[in-house]
């Protein structure tokens, strides 16, 4: 379908239009220039009349900066100013694999495994590039003159040798594209030339955040919609037993009262939707207000003897009785143990964390006989889609997404359970509804962070070297890889062993998972290992990493790490921090380092204790090794968020269960931080290693900022911190 | 029933529903408002902060029975047509929004705060702005605080 002839007809359409696109391509080069040729498929970048640009980002934005980021990419290769990249979000452009689902295409869109500026980095500025390269060949038709002799500037192509300028709005409609690019031999700009990536670029998102635009995915309607409040099971793996909504009929503004099933139904498998009654009315408030009246029974009988003192009974028995599964067995544990000149013991334990995602979950579903739509904010594009065809039992072919900002995701906006529901009610009703979470069941049917426990026996030599380890995890989610950290790799005798503690919590990925809390156990360990070693932390780190050159990482993603930038880490925060400084009593620092996902992060961490049982962050300082740097303003706001992050969880984060249900289930009860208590000073410096490409920062900075904190308050407080949330244990 | 007579961003309006119903769902879902923030639902995180006759309140834990007579503003109409507001600017160039969905209640808190308090201190500040911020830009939402303080003070 791509023929000349198309192509010829597309440009004089474009030459009315004044404006040219770079689509997403169906055929095997990556990307190509026919709008024609997609059909309905949208562009990834446009140059309209103007000679600005709209770039579509093909990943959502959640707070990350991705549409800065992205913004960047195609402004540096396009030789446009940043101000001329109108962005917005890309819809779906993968495909259909032969099990029906939908898969990514030649663009990765989700955002997770902080990889969403990695995915885009090579096939965004291929795209810019692509746009410019057919810039100067019009601009050379133009000018007659070789192409050898025209650069670009500020959105201009300039004749090097005659001086003279085109600007890109009177080219656009000279642009003739061709059939199948070959980008691998589009030019992109060398880095010395950079302008615009590797320099400080503010939100492009801002001036729509603070004039209130509606751009997130619950600020989204239909017309015709109607509005659903759910009242779910706050039972742990609980059902429906039965409830008075018949009363609720024929009310002003109520249309259905509806059951909710459970899915699965086998209350032993982890919850994907939760049972519930739906109330469907005219609006929002009248749907909560009828839904808050309803009288429900639940069946709660599932998990009614667990709850809080339950886990951690379970918990810390399997530590020292339950058989567990080997993960990782170096050299001989208990020879070396009993061999060792000094040896500790110690036994850590942290609670579930919720994801309190600042825009609760909602999702507007239209459903129709053989096709769907859906509205939401989502952090990923084809689970959300599945999620859709799987709920409504339509082809993933059929369904439209439209997706938008999101109000923060940290994991938990890649599950399905809000677009599932809204799809199952659209369907059942046969009109569009949006669906509503409240703040009770954002908490209350969260995906929680894995609680664990744990316990460590390490050895040291007579030089006071570790030559032993053993760690033994028993954890609520399948999360083993405590067991198989650094230090493993890194001394001679190691034992991991794991096992899945049987309770009835559903568990998933929240910011850094696993990292987040065993990046504490380690870091923490080793701290007091050091300290029984008779040496200062620091000291102890940096022999650690420089007894050898690299170390395999058996957790995702199994990189060979270079244990140079661990000690470039920590050494950097140690000289800018004033590590070995005298501090005033009370005051204590501590220091950690740690690798999550592809990039590394360390911190010292200064804290000053008020009273005994409170302290106050000093001043953190940090240092970020994320690769090529995009945006050095949007990584320092994405280190600042990690640390608040990590200081709110590791301080009082804590889902209480009783008797089967969360009792803590809104910002009364389950505590965040807020303005006061957000350190006085965050001092972020951002490592240079030459690498050529970005490796990612939205989880970086949160996993070694917990043991670092925990370490200082050891240093201020003589109280080691063993057990989360920090406001319990001080 | 009598209906009850308020205005939102200076246009009058009249009220004629149930009178339970908090101000945030009557911004959100009736008045087409979506920059006041849904967050918590019981006045705990903010993200739904207006002005009410000029005071930072809560939204969604104010219901509509209470507004007979006031002076409601949002998010959409704190800038002078095309100009922003101050602390809208201070925001931008501080560069505070990450994902941004709590910012509208942050800036209104704030706005409010500075109109009483020109130039509040540390304390003020966290007394004075309580409102949740799940992406932690604390840091720099006090910059931005103080950076509208100051221009404030210039204009």
């Amino acid at each position: 379908m791509n023929t000349h002839v198309s192509r010829r007809r597309f440009l004089q359409a474009s030459a009315s239009l004044g404006a040219f696109s770079v689509i997403v391509s169906k055929t095997p080069s990556l990307l190509a220039s026919d709008t024609l040729m997609g059909g309905s498929m949208p562009p990834v970048l446009k140059v309209d009349a103007n000679g600005y640009a709209v770039l579509c980002v093909p990943v959502p934005d959640m707070g990350q900066g991705m549409l800065t980021g992205a913004a960047q990419l195609v402004a540096e290769e396009l030789d446009i100013a940043l101000e001329h990249v109108r962005v917005e979000l890309m819809s779906f452009v993968g495909s259909i694999n032969d099990e029906g689902k939908a898969q990514f295409g030649k663009l990765h869109q989700g955002t997770g495994g902080s990889l969403a500026m990695a995915e885009v980095w090579m096939p965004l500025r291929q795209t810019a590039a692509y746009a410019r390269s057919l810039l100067i060949d019009a601009a050379a038709r133009e000018m007659k003159a070789d192409k050898a002799d025209l650069t670009t500037k500020g959105a201009r192509v300039i004749n090097a040798k005659t001086g003279t300028q085109i600007t890109y709005a009177k080219l656009v409609d000279k642009v003739q594209a061709a059939a199948e690019p070959n980008l691998e031999e589009v030019a992109l700009k060398p880095a010395a030339e950079r302008r615009v990536i590797g320099r400080d670029r503010r939100n492009v998102a801002s001036s729509d955040i603070v004039t209130g635009k509606p751009i997130y995915g619950i600020d989204q309607d239909v017309p015709g919609m109607l509005h659903v409040a759910i009242r779910r099971c706050p039972h742990l793996r609980g059902g429906l037993v039965s409830h008075n909504g018949k009363t609720l009929r024929g009310k002003p503004g109520i249309v259905d009262v509806i059951d909710m099933p459970r899915l699965p139904a086998d209350p032993k498998e982890r919850r994907l939707v939760a049972a519930g009654v739906a109330v469907v009315a005219n609006s929002y408030w009248t749907a909560r207000k009828a839904a808050n009246a309803l009288e429900i029974e639940w069946d709660g009988s599932y998990a009614m003897n667990t709850d809080s003192a339950h886990f951690m009974k379970i918990g810390m028995e399997a530590l020292d009785s339950a058989s567990m599964t080997e993960t990782v067995r170096d050299g001989d544990i208990e020879g070396a143990l009993s061999r060792a000149s000094k040896t500790l013991e110690a036994t850590y334990s942290h609670p579930n964390w919720a994801h309190t995602c600042m825009e609760p979950h909602s999702c507007v579903a239209d459903v129709k006989a053989d096709s769907a739509e859906i509205w939401v904010g989502h952090q990923f594009m084809d689970v959300a889609i599945n999620a859709a065809s799987e709920a409504t039992n339509i082809p993933a072919g059929n369904i439209k997404a439209n997706f938008y900002r999101i109000g923060t995701g940290f994991g938990r906006k890649f599950e399905k359970d809000f677009i599932q529901e809204a799809c199952f009610l659209s369907q059942k009703l046969g009109k569009p509804v949006k669906v509503t979470w409240s703040r009770e069941d954002e908490m209350e049917q969260d995906f929680y962070n894995h609680m664990a426990f744990y316990k460590l026996r390490g050895g040291l030599d007579a030089s006071g070297k570790m030559n032993a380890l053993h760690i033994r995890v028993a954890a609520d989610g399948r999360f083993s890889s405590a067991t198989q950290e650094i230090p493993c790799g890194l001394v001679d005798n190691y034992l991991g062993e794991w096992l899945l503690l049987p309770t009835a919590l559903s568990t998933g990925a929240w910011r850094g998972p696993g990292s987040n809390v065993r990046s504490w156990v380690t870091q923490s360990f080793i701290d007091e290992l050091a300290e029984a070693a008779g040496q200062d932390t620091l000291d102890f780190m940096l022999a650690l990493f420089r007894s050898k050159a690299t170390v395999e990482m058996k957790n995702w993603p199994n990189l060979t790490l270079d244990l140079s930038r661990h000690v470039a880490a920590l050494e950097k925060v140690a000289e800018e921090s004033g590590y070995r400084n005298v501090l005033p009593a009370g005051h204590g620092r501590g220091i950690a380092v740690f690798q999550t996902h592809h990039s590394l992060c360390a911190h010292v961490v200064e804290v000053a204790m008020k009273g005994e049982k409170d302290f106050r962050v000093v001043k953190v300082t940090s240092a970020i090794d994320c690769g090529l740097a995009v945006n050095p303003l949007g990584i320092r706001a994405q280190v600042e968020s990690g640390i608040i992050d990590g200081l709110c969880a590791a301080k009082y984060g804590n889902m209480v269960f009783e008797k089967g249900v969360p009792v803590t289930n809104n910002f009364d009860t389950y505590r965040k931080l807020r303005m006061a208590e957000a350190p006085e000073e965050i001092n972020i410096h951002i490592l240079d290693h030459g690498d050529d490409t970005p490796r990612g920062t939205g989880e970086t900075s949160l996993p070694p900022f917990i043991p670092a904190l925990t370490n200082a308050i050891y240093r201020a407080s003589g109280k080691r911190i063993r057990r989360l949330p920090i406001v319990e244990s001080l | 029933m009598a209906s009850i007579t308020f205005s939102i961003n200076g246009r009058e309006q009249m009220f004629d529903g149930d009178e339970d119903m908090p101000l945030l769902w009557h911004l959100r879902d009736e008045a087409g408002l979506k920059g006041t923030k849904f967050g918590c639902g019981i006045g705990q995180c903010g993200a739904c902060t207006v002005h009410v006759d000029g005071e930072a309140v809560r939204s969604c834990s104010l219901p509509m029975a209470s507004l007979d007579g006031a002076n409601v503003t949002t998010i959409e109409g704190l800038a002078q047509g095309d100009k922003l507001h101050p602390v809208q600017e201070a925001w931008i160039e501080e560069d505070v929004p990450q994902c941004g969905y709590c910012q509208a209640g942050q800036i209104m808190a704030t706005a409010a705060l500075l109109k009483s308090n020109p130039n509040p201190s540390d304390d003020d500040i966290n007394e004075g702005v309580t409102n949740l911020c799940r992406c932690g830009t604390y840091h720099r939402i006090r910059k931005a605080i103080k950076l509208a303080a100051s221009k404030m003070q210039q204009a």
